[in-house]
């Protein structure tokens, strides 16, 4: 019986969230995405993982509408594989629906929260949180739920009011520790087996600063 | 002393060993750089696959700077190796063909004689680490290009490449005083021993062991920071991220301290036996 008012309530629940539209505030943020038809700018990166110790790196960021964010770089960068979609292309790549989950304080901002679930097996998430400041009619924070690289939480700061494009993005992660080629060790380099089972994943971070942004007409 | 060192350098010149040792290097440069060809790539793939799921990679760490830091890692064990053979022959030699006799009929100094080989084996060494590392400068840079380093070494630890070329030449120039030493170690060796075939053995067994000690815990803090083969990795510290340029000088003047202690006990040795072969 228990069962049975279980599956009874699944299908109910179901049926009431498909009948959602999608977020008119998450609406009014992607059209303003979307007057973005292309911009440039300077990108500088650092990278906050334990076991990785990587200088600054510096390189260009180029979005053209329709095309997938180019970062380019004479040195050698590591990109996070989310948090770089700031025109929220990828999610509406494919259909989803919104549900609405109240309003939370962020960085003392009050934002509308609200999940985003794709509807089509597709989408290579399954589901996304977003922090929406309403007013400014930005995003400020987003998690997502990828369906094979983990939990992406990204930080977005603006510069001021009026930017649409953040000025600082942080992206967390979760990372496992390095594999490392016995041949590539160094003799100083000592591996403790049992420590790096121990470990296990640890929170990375990356940190991104735009600047000198320019929009293309 | 100067007309001795010159006989000496004529000499080694002459000798065919001369040119097996350079062959020798330039093979073991030749033997990383090709199975870095075919297999770097596939090294960096594991080095780097747990972070693939979270990272996008731009750029290229397969370049003339890995290449370098992979040949410097032969200094661990195949140059020291090459080179206590060709040093060891530089005295076994004179016995064996009882050159040495003929010398020490001459009205030349034992002193002088055996101090002017410590001089030239040392300026063979310097010479040979010269050549390997401004042959795998030239060859890697010309193949693979320029780029940022990646090694591991309490981490991961990404150099750019202008900050990985003057760490790799400082690591050369740290790695000669280490050289150096085992050339030194050689030479005495052959001063004690005298035949050839044995100085090579026991040349071999030396390093061999001097690796193995140098992984080795001894327990005792003054053993460990101070026993010799504890200081002959010094030039690995120029790949840690903040170099630890105290403990890098720190071993290159202990080590050199034991060099001319190898020395001295060499040159006392030759200066008392009587120059029987």
């Amino acid at each position: 019986m228990k069962r049975l008012s279980f599956i009874f309530i699944f299908f109910i629940s179901l049926n009431l969230i498909s009948g959602q539209e999608i977020d008119n505030d998450l609406l009014e943020i992607k059209k303003r995405m979307d007057s973005i038809k292309s911009f440039n700018a300077n990108i500088e990166l650092d990278v906050d993982i334990s076991f990785i110790n990587m200088p600054t790196k510096y390189g260009k960021v180029r979005y053209k509408q329709g095309e997938s964010t180019k970062v380019t770089s004479d040195d050698f960068i590591m990109l996070p594989k989310r948090g770089l979609d700031l025109t929220l292309t990828e999610i509406f790549r494919h259909p989803f629906i919104t549900v609405n989950r109240g309003e939370e304080y962020h960085k003392g901002v009050l934002c509308k929260v609200i999940n985003i679930i794709p509807t089509s097996s597709k989408s290579n998430f399954a589901i996304a949180t977003l922090f929406m400041d309403t007013k400014a009619k930005r995003i400020v924070k987003s998690e997502i739920s990828t369906k094979t690289e983990g939990v992406f939480t990204t930080y977005l700061g603006y510069q001021n009011y009026m930017d649409a494009l953040p000025a600082a993005i942080e992206v967390q992660f979760a990372v496992n520790g390095v594999k490392i080629p016995l041949r590539f060790l160094g003799k100083e380099t000592e591996v403790d087996r049992k420590v790096i089972k121990q470990e296990g994943s640890k929170t990375g971070k990356i940190f991104l600063r735009l600047s000198e942004v320019q929009f293309v007409k | 002393m100067i007309s001795l060192i010159r006989s000496e350098i004529y000499k080694i010149r002459k000798q065919s060993k001369t040119l097996y040792a350079l062959a020798a290097i330039l093979i073991i440069e030749g033997f990383v750089i090709v199975s870095a060809y075919y297999q770097g790539a596939g090294i960096i793939d594991l080095l780097l696959a747990n972070l693939k799921d979270s990272f996008e990679f731009k750029g290229n760490l397969l370049n003339g700077n890995l290449i370098i830091y992979l040949i410097l890692n032969s200094l661990w064990f195949h140059i020291p190796l090459i080179l206590m053979i060709i040093i060891s022959g530089f005295l076994t030699s004179e016995y064996k063909d009882r050159t040495l006799e003929t010398v020490m009929l001459q009205p030349v100094g034992k002193l002088n004689f055996i101090l002017s080989k410590y001089v030239v084996s040392i300026v063979f060494t310097l010479l040979i680490v010269l050549l390997l590392a401004v042959s795998t400068f030239l060859v890697s840079y010309w193949i693979f290009g320029r780029g940022d380093l990646v090694v591991y070494l309490d981490g991961l630890n990404f150099f750019k490449s202008d900050e990985a070329f003057y760490r790799l030449i400082y690591a050369f120039v740290s790695g000669a005083n280490s050289m150096i030493f085992f050339s030194v170690v050689s030479l005495t060796l052959a001063v004690i021993l005298k035949d050839a075939t044995k100085t090579w053995i026991v040349s071999a067994i030396f390093l061999i062991c001097s690796n193995l000690l140098l992984k080795i815990d001894f327990q005792n803090e003054f053993l460990n920071e101070l026993f010799f083969s504890k200081l002959t990795d010094s030039w690995q510290y120029f790949f840690y991220y903040k170099i630890p340029y105290s403990t890098i000088y720190f071993k290159n003047f202990m080590l050199f301290g034991y060099t001319l202690i190898t020395m001295i006990i060499g040159i006392i040795i030759f200066k008392r036996r009587d120059i029987q072969v």
